[in-house]
């Protein structure tokens, strides 16, 4: 029985069912198959619900072993390890004991920390882009000189300083974006969806088994 | 070394000073650029003006975390604004963790209460919905199967007056969704737009919009709100200045140091050309 249950074909044949169930009612109108679908998609929410607090564990197991190994900059960890303990205490769904998303320390901690850490991590690419702009952005060649031009125009459509006093900048920006931006993203996207319905016959076929440890070979 | 190669071998830290002056200097002291109103701004303020009828069902949807905040806060209280002067049911919701932090951060500009809207009646906030594309599948097959309580009371759906309408995607009139990221607009598309037809409008940080036009060109995305600039454009439409207005004086003197670098950088580059050779 052991053995049996250690049998690829089941890992597999599960894979099978499960896309199954979620891809006919998509095109079909088979009322029990979208109650079932229903069903096993309100079960993996409670299995992400439920990884969230594997989440947790794993970034207090990390950060707990780099500080008690001292690597370089453990310090940083012991800021990551105090701060998501403050967070899940005090966001705790427990108002009767005045903790949660109205806690005074939960909010402040989000307002003041956690915010302008976010934006700042974002707004950095402003000065790797302006840094690219004086090194990067020349014009060494035909496609170079392509991509120079026209992401300057980009740039330059995307500003009211510009804009402002030269209308038809926007005009010139929006047919770069509308016309041969589209016309690439449309064929990246097209590619891209055949690769992934390729891909997906393979693995309801079972000849694609990367998702399986070790590739699913014995 | 002439003041071409200086300028070919330039210390990117005087580059990053020279950002870090040309973005906080009108922060600090705005310039007031004229802000012309591009089609992108008149198609967003048109679709919410026009195409929301009073009593229709929307999703308001802060499909991101305090990264995008910079970009697509202010056009999120923006267009949050403009929905409450309208007679509507509002769900907010996320399927990004700090989505519903950032909705709070938003009821401290903007107080639904004010516009006369009352929590349970006219608007609900069932908070992060964890699980992704599956979450919205499974949201849009039975919300109260999907969701178990609300976000602020932290009671059952059925409890709630406004949730006797809604009961699934087909009682929902248009979803609004801001986003950075993954999940977004194609996973709206796949499960909520193409299956049930509910229309949609995506405001998106500058990065996205590239991948967002060929869904607005075949009409899937019906309106779009790409970036900064264009909010500032909404702000102005609506009559209510606000945080974009303030930051696009920031974003213009920022473009303008990005023209002017690639500019010097190329005379530099073929002036010195010659040399290399």
């Amino acid at each position: 029985m052991g053995e049996a249950l250690k049998r690829i074909e089941i890992p597999i044949a599960l894979t099978i069912i499960a896309t199954l169930l979620q891809v006919i009612p998509y095109y079909f109108d088979i009322p029990v198959l979208k109650d079932a679908a229903g069903t096993a998609s309100n079960g993996v929410l409670l299995i992400v619900a439920c990884a969230t607090f594997v989440g947790v564990i794993s970034i207090l197991q990390v950060h707990g072993k780099r500080v008690q190994r001292r690597v370089e900059g453990w310090y940083f960890s012991v800021l990551v390890f105090v701060f998501v303990i403050i967070m899940v205490l005090t966001g705790l769904p427990l108002a009767e004991f005045g903790l949660g998303r109205n806690n005074s320390i939960f909010n402040w901690v989000f307002t003041n920390i956690q915010t302008p850490l976010g934006g700042t991590m974002y707004s950095i690419l402003a000065f790797f882009i302006t840094s690219a702009a004086v090194r990067a952005f020349k014009a060494r060649n035909i496609e170079a000189a392509i991509v120079l031009v026209s992401g300057t125009l980009m740039v330059m459509g995307n500003a009211p300083i510009f804009t402002s006093p030269v209308p038809v900048m926007v005009d010139i920006s929006l047919w770069i974006r509308n016309v041969p931006n589209m016309a690439t993203m449309r064929g990246v996207m097209i590619g891209a969806a055949l690769g992934a319905v390729a891909l997906a016959v393979r693995t309801l076929m079972g000849i694609e088994r990367g998702y399986l440890r070790g590739g699913g070979e014995e | 070394m002439s003041i071409m190669d200086k300028i070919n071998n330039l210390d990117r830290r005087i580059v990053y000073l020279l950002a870090w002056i040309f973005v906080l200097y009108p922060l600090i002291f705005p310039l007031g650029l004229p802000i012309p109103i591009s089609s992108d701004a008149r198609a967003w303020h048109s679709y919410v003006e026009n195409n929301v009828k009073d009593g229709d069902t929307v999703i308001f949807t802060p499909m991101y975390g305090t990264s995008g905040m910079p970009e697509l806060f202010p056009m999120t209280v923006a267009t949050m604004k403009h929905l409450l002067e309208k007679d509507v049911k509002i769900v907010v919701l996320s399927f990004w963790t700090e989505g519903p932090l950032v909705f709070t951060a938003l009821l401290r500009q903007v107080n639904p209460a004010d516009f006369g809207y009352v929590y349970g009646v006219d608007w609900i906030n069932l908070g992060y919905l964890p699980g992704s594309e599956t979450a919205m599948g499974a949201l849009a097959t039975s919300f109260q199967n999907a969701v178990a309580n609300d976000f602020v009371e932290g009671r059952p759906l059925s409890s709630f007056a406004i949730m006797d309408n809604i009961k699934t995607a087909t009682d929902i009139d248009l979803i609004i969704s801001f986003e950075t990221g993954t999940p977004g607009a194609p996973e709206w598309l796949r499960q909520w737009n193409t299956p049930y037809g509910v229309p949609m409008i995506v405001g998106c940080i500058g990065v996205s919009v590239p991948g967002m036009i060929p869904y607005v060109n075949s009409g899937q995305v019906s309106a779009l709100m790409p970036g900064l600039t264009v909010s500032a454009e909404y702000e102005l439409l609506l009559q209510k200045p606000g945080l974009a207005v303030a930051g696009v004086d920031a974003v213009s003197t920022s473009h303008l140091l990005i023209v002017l670098l690639v500019v010097i950088g190329n005379i530099a580059y073929f002036l010195t050309k010659g040399d290399e050779k």
